[in-house]
């Protein structure tokens, strides 16, 4: 019995009945919701906020308060350099990708140092962080005209590319894979999950916790640059602030994946479903034929609903 | 007559069993102290009857009523108040308002800083010429030295004017004068009529204030005695039980061993220490003595790396050290063990297996870790300590104290330092533990490590350390050698005036 | 017998005690500094009008950047500030939309945007210290819930205010401007809270939620205390804002939070809880105004102004932590 109940709390468990629940009640609410097309496209969407989330779950894990508040600032940011390097030409991508990887890669560096050398706290920092990238787009998009995607780019998200799967999905299940490995299998990925658990004893088993941290930020960046290229190809052209909504989708999508916020357990697997499941309960949402009000209101019950599912904090009375 | 009744109260956590069954009777102007090993459900006994863990089972009775505690508040309301072993302090607010704190002298909303500073300043006057330099009742918590900040700590929990007081490990920092003053105030609670729960480690303590003994092993209760009808011994073995008893703490080999020296440090001065200097040779346990708090934890964990910048010379096995992060001295053989393992040495909520490996994965420069491999590696050194645990893939937290300790030594048994450097190894963990450990260490120093042991308890070093420095306001005030390894000169040392 | 270990206090302990008795100091330092560059650059800004000019469009910040404080004392956070400002400010122009300008109604009206904003801290509160979410999660899922309904109340931006209410807002009285008069009736009710049991409660549990709890304190009341007058001091944000818009807008505080908390940790509390102080962040708020308003007096660019802003504002909010901790150390 108490297998069972202890089976039925764990995170990933408790995201995948979500998920059905949820598929199950837009089937109903819009019959059609749940087809393999329709489930496909949510994928698509989702693989765009998991990637995302993956460098936010780096840095979550990574404890102390760990959080990264950037992340969409580097998303729409990449998206943009990556349609103006590539200006609609497929000769322009790999240039395209490796300016938006280091770019991501930069912001994530000095996040990383202002939040290690310089001890400034993390949600400070990329909140601070947030407001410089904010300005530089309007920089960015200034005089020069917006990009466009390169056609190969546009059919790698939206495209079949493999056994009927679009690329995007494939490089979502490559990162899932990575993520995984790098986590579980690791000496990187023991050290992150020393580090979030208990920082004082991992720096006394030689545990080089400041290279980590800020390794774990540099990362968020890459990723968030990596979900930004995507992003254009999946949109055809870059706008503004187009990643803005990514920053506390990203949060949330790690939390409803089971890793809580003061870092030092969980993993991605269970971000993966977190982000899904956010992505359906969006949709949901836009097919009910409700105003923008009540869809809100719903969301945002909705949200607090399904967290109460994942688990409330300590009892103080134990 | 008794105050407080406990009658089969339980507590379990999951699958361990905090507290299985306990029946104790506490009576008015008695001080009644609470002996057992770590884990072995003193704290929990403790704070259920503050209200701050929920009994799963049992009755609570009171001056004759049965009483259901709801929380810390109902339990102060009931005339309970209780020193926290990891005290409860606001580290940002002052002496005067932590004092206060509970129940904040007020005028409507607002707090009433006069009264506030009056109340607390009855508290502090309690303690008057001990609480030491920077002591005041504007000072802020966070500023004080750890002695201190337990005194704050007892200050608040005599302010809650309770009938009933429970002291857990309250006097752990504290230094001889002001336990002494803090026993004076106990026997004035006494006399006035109160209860007081005493818990402490240390046997001469106990017997120095104590009415009752009450003995508790594995969460239950296993016997109760007047202290003036029992004995040391008698208090030990029930703590042990009869199947443990021969697992004694092993005695040192008085013999000098003959190995070369593996650690020189000279003139090594830094924060809270100056000018230590000695020789530590390979297969030798070198003791660390004196009260607490007098520069030797400082010295080890300077050696390691781990504290601020000194200045000195260190050589290891002929090299020149120059200590500056755990990281670098960890890759030249040094090892370092911390007595306070919840914050230097468990990662909480990790497995085991991730607990044991951070020092191999360092000291071989590893990429890649494969469970199974590294399983192989970590299973022989958990053994060679004789830890219970379940599985490598448990959680680390779901081991009792003594055997998350054991965990953390392990770390440094797969690839064998050449320094092993021990800081009040085995604060907080039980006998059986200890036993293990010293065994260990003693085959260690055989195999011809080279040995540093800081340890609280007097007996420890006594019993284990080859060679004994005792440390006195920073430095090395004397050595004791051979048959000078008593307790007599150790304390002759301990309490000179620096 | 004394122990040694750990050397008292290295620094002279004068600077120190300043610094520790008053978190706000560098931020002040900062500031003196802003205004200067400030006059340096726009003499007028710095006259009479210049300064009102700025207080009546910063006053809703500082007070944002008061209401999120008292949630961090307790080591809280609340991403939901600027849609309760949203909310009140639809809520109040709604309300004396509908019941006519006088002053009875714009009495009455903000009566109810008080409530609404109690009642939204409330809420707050219920959700992360009692139910137990994570205040960041959690405070945020509460944020859409007030926006959808700011937007169900006005689902575009664009009633005006009365008149009444704004002229007042903008006007003076006794020749003083009226949002001096606000900030010192604000000033007094701050230097009133400061005295209460509640702000030292709160900053007993963000020092430590156990250890408050252990030590008797009813933590979640007092945190529920924390959010509520967070939500009561966002409704005093939404006046001003109303006063200087003259509009309601059910987007117009979404962008307040983020620069709320950046205001409180510019004003040298501590984010983690425990320690930190209302008037600090007070000042970090007019930091972010006279950034703002000096990056636009030394002719930047207009496309480079967000840029520069965020970039001043990062660079202000590390200068702070790092001067704050160098001088308690």
């Amino acid at each position: 019995m108490s297998g069972v109940t202890a089976f039925l709390r764990q995170p990933l468990v408790v995201a995948l009945i979500l998920i059905a629940a949820l598929l199950w009640l837009g089937e109903t609410l819009s019959p059609g919701f749940a087809s393999g097309q329709q489930i496909l496209r949510l994928l698509i969407v989702a693989a765009l906020l998991g990637i995302v989330a993956a460098g936010q779950n780096l840095v979550i894990l990574g404890g102390r308060e760990g959080i990264d508040l950037s992340v969409g600032g580097v998303v729409s940011l990449s998206a943009i350099v990556a349609g103006n390097l590539m200006a609609g030409e497929n000769a322009g991508i790999p240039l395209a990708v490796l300016a938006c990887i280091a770019t991501g890669a930069f912001f994530g560096l000095i996040n990383g140092i202002g939040v290690t050398l310089l001890r400034i706290p993390p949600l400070v920092m990329t909140l601070g962080m947030l407001g410089v990238l904010q300005g530089l787009l309007v920089v960015v998009r200034q005089g020069i005209p917006s990009g466009r995607a390169a056609p190969a780019l546009a059919d790698f998200v939206s495209r079949t590319f493999l056994f009927g799967l679009p690329g995007i999905l494939w490089l979502w299940v490559a990162v899932g894979l990575v993520m995984a490995f790098l986590l579980n299998r690791t000496v990187f990925g023991h050290r992150i999950y020393a580090i979030g658990s208990n920082e004082q004893a991992a720096f006394m088993a030689g545990v080089p916790v400041k290279a980590i941290r800020i390794a774990l930020f540099v990362l968020s960046g890459v990723f968030a640059a990596i979900a930004g290229i995507c992003l254009l190809g999946y949109s055809g052209s870059s706008f503004a602030n187009v990643g803005e909504q990514y920053m506390l989708a990203s949060i949330i999508a790690v939390v409803f994946g089971g890793t809580p916020l003061s870092g030092g357990k969980g993993g991605y697997t269970g971000t993966m479903a977190g982000a899904f499941l956010l992505v359906i309960l969006q949709s949901i949402l836009t097919t009910v034929n409700i105003d923008e009000s009540g869809r809100q209101m719903v969301f945002g019950a909705t949200l607090l609903v399904l967290m109460l599912f994942y688990g409330r904090g300590r009892s103080m009375r134990a | 007559m008794s105050r407080l009744q406990l009658k089969g109260v339980a507590k379990s956590y999951g699958a361990t069993q905090a507290l299985r069954h306990a029946d104790l009777d506490i009576g008015a102007g008695e001080v009644h102290v609470l002996m057992g090993s770590n884990g072995s459900g003193k704290s929990t006994l403790s704070k259920i009857v503050a209200g701050s863990v929920r009994p799963d089972t049992g009755e609570i009775v009171l001056d004759g009523k049965s009483v259901t505690i709801g929380g810390p508040q109902a339990a102060r309301a009931l005339g309970i108040a209780i020193f926290y072993q990891e005290l409860s302090l606001a580290s940002h607010r002052t002496v005067a308002e932590n004092i206060c704190l509970a129940d904040l002298p007020s005028r409507g909303v607002f707090v009433d800083r006069k009264a506030l500073e009056a109340r607390a300043a009855k508290y502090v006057a309690l303690f008057d010429g001990v609480t030491g330099e920077g002591f005041s009742l504007h000072a802020v918590v966070q500023d004080l030295r750890a002695d201190q900040r337990q005194l704050v700590e007892i200050m608040k929990t005599l302010a809650g004017e309770a009938s009933v007081l429970i002291f857990d490990e309250a006097t752990s920092a504290l230094d001889r004068a002001q336990v002494e003053r803090f026993f004076e105030i106990l026997r004035d609670l006494k006399r006035e009529g109160r209860s007081i729960v005493f818990i402490s480690h240390r046997m001469d303590e106990i017997f120095a204030i104590g009415d009752r003994a009450t003995v508790i092993r594995d969460g239950r209760i296993v016997g109760s005695r007047r202290i003036s009808e029992t004995a040391p011994a008698e208090i030990i073995s029930l703590m042990v039980g009869a199947q443990e008893e021969a697992a004694a703490p092993a005695q040192a080999a008085p013999a000098r061993p003959a190995g070369g020296t593996v650690l020189s440090v000279e003139n090594l001065s830094g924060a809270g220490f100056s000018n230590v200097g000695f020789e530590l040779h390979a297969g030798e346990i070198l003791g660390f003595g004196g009260l607490h708090g007098q520069g030797q934890s400082a010295v080890l964990r300077a050696l390691f790396g781990a504290g601020p910048p000194v200045s000195g010379s260190v050589e290891l096995g002929g090299r020149p050290l120059h200590p500056k992060t755990p990281r670098e001295t960890i890759r030249q053989g040094v090892a370092y063990v911390s007595g306070d393992r919840s914050r230097d040495g468990v990662m909480t909520g990790r497995p085991i297996l991730e607990n044991v490996m951070p020092i191999h994965y360092l000291r071989e420069r590893m990429v890649l870790a494969n469970p199974s491999a590294l399983g192989a590696k970590a299973l022989p050194a958990l053994q060679a300590l004789g830890t219970k645990f379940a599985g490598l893939g448990y959680p680390i937290s779901s081991l009792s104290g003594g055997n998350q300790q054991k965990v953390v030594i392990a770390r440094w048994l797969i690839d064998r330092p050449a320094v092993l450097l021990l800081d009040d190894p085995t604060k907080g963990i039980d006998l059986s533990a200890k036993a293990d450990l010293f065994a260990l260490i003693r085959k260690l120093a055989g195999e011809g490590m080279g040995i540093v042991l800081y340890a609280s308890e007097d007996a420890e070093l006594l019993d284990n350390a080859d060679r004994i420095l005792v440390f006195n306001g920073g430095s090395v005030r004397r050595e004791l050698t051979g048959a000078e390894r008593t307790r007599f000169n150790l304390y002759q040392a301990a309490y000179e005036a620096a | 017998m004394a122990s040694i270990e750990v050397p008292a206090r290295p620094r002279s302990s004068a600077v120190k005690r300043a610094f520790e008795r008053y978190p706000f100091l560098p931020a002040l330092i900062i500031l003196l500094v802003l205004i200067a560059l400030n006059g340096w650059f726009q003499p007028r800004s710095v006259s009479l009008v210049g300064m009102t000019g700025q207080v009546k469009t910063y006053l809703a910040l500082m007070l944002l950047a008061v209401a999120q404080t008292y949630v961090i004392y307790a080591g809280d956070i609340d991403l939901s500030a600027g849609a309760i400002v949203s909310l009140v400010n639809v809520v109040i122009v709604g309300v004396m939309a509908q019941w006519g300008g006088d002053g009875v109604t714009i009495f009455a009206a903000l009566a109810i945007g008080l409530a609404t904003g109690l009642a939204c801290g409330i809420v707050n509160g219920l959700v992360v210290a009692a139910l137990r979410l994570q205040a960041i999660v959690a405070t945020f899922a509460t944020s859409i819930f007030f926006t959808g309904l700011a937007l169900y109340i006005q689902p575009v931006a664009g009633t005006p205010a009365p008149a009444a209410f704004w002229r007042t807002y903008g006007g003076r009285i006794l020749e003083i401007p009226f949002v001096f008069h606000m900030a010192a009736l604000f000033a007094i009710l701050l230097a009133v809270l400061v005295r209460t049991r509640l702000s030292l409660r709160l900053l007993a549990v963000g020092d430590g939620q156990q250890e408050a709890f252990q030590s008797g304190l009813p933590v979640t009341r007092i945190r529920m205390g924390g959010y509520a007058l967070c939500g009561v001091f966002a409704a005093f944000a939404a006046f001003c804002i109303t006063g200087d818009t003259a509009s309601g807008d059910p987007l117009v505080g979404g962008k307040m939070t983020l620069f709320s908390i950046a205001a409180v940790v510019l004003g040298g509390s501590a984010l983690s809880g425990g320690y930190g102080t209302v008037v600090g962040s007070v000042i970090g708020a007019l930091i972010i105004g006279f950034i703002n308003s000096l990056v636009f007096f030394v002719g930047t660019p207009s496309e480079w102004q967000n840029l520069v802003q965020g970039a001043a504002i990062l660079l202000a909010l590390m200068t702070g932590v790092l001067v704050g901790r160098r001088a308690r150390a």
